[in-house]
């Protein structure tokens, strides 16, 4: 799933699963680690999907429907990704902030 | 991808069980913070993104967007800490 590789489905280094009998454990392990990861991607991939459509239906649908709708939906989930880099910065800044002072 | 078995996971030793366990509790944190930004950002850009004209986000609606999340934050811990003296 291509999607999925926003959120780094793909990064965990795949090993090749050619079973050298030695290696066993280690590939299996290894195996378990990128299928976890990939169905993490594909499970936020799925949840921005469904979000993403939710607001621009919302921001962009509005009856009576009329020309431009396309274009509105194109602008709006440049919009919500843009959004996203920014809750997701502030949330960080703001849980790192919170590390730091010794509130977590 | 081929599936794994359980044959598969038998062959785990102590050592790789223990560094799946690390992998599984830091993918889950990763996860629960993922899954607190996708919320985030569905409840503030109803507040904030006041209309579509383009694709950027104007100065005012980044602004927007950060106090959303930190109100959010501040709401949250009021909350939990209004709870905890009721009991």
């Amino acid at each position: 799933m291509a999607l999925s590789s926003i959120f780094g489905g793909a990064s965990p280094s795949q090993q090749q699963t050619t079973a050298v009998p030695s290696a066993k454990a280690s590939n299996v392990k290894d195996q378990l680690k990128t299928q976890i990861a990939q169905e993490l991607a594909v499970a936020n991939a799925s949840e921005l999907v469904s979000k993403v459509t939710e607001n621009c239906f919302e921001k962009c649908l509005i009856s009576p429907y009329s020309n431009g709708e396309e274009g509105c939906i194109d602008q709006c989930l440049a919009k919500y990704m843009r959004s996203w880099n920014v809750v997701s910065k502030a949330y960080v800044a703001r849980i790192q902030q919170a590390s730091t002072s010794g509130e977590i | 991808m081929s599936s794994i078995t359980q044959n598969d996971l038998a062959t785990l030793d102590d050592g790789s069980k223990k560094e799946i366990m690390t992998f599984l509790e830091a993918e889950n944190s990763k996860q629960k913070v993922q899954m607190s930004i996708h919320q985030f950002t569905n409840i503030c850009f109803k507040q904030c993104a006041t209309s579509v004209n383009n694709g950027n986000l104007s100065s005012q609606e980044e602004t927007c967007l950060k106090n959303c999340v930190n109100r959010f934050l501040d709401t949250n811990i009021r909350i939990v800490k209004g709870l905890q003296s009721i009991q």
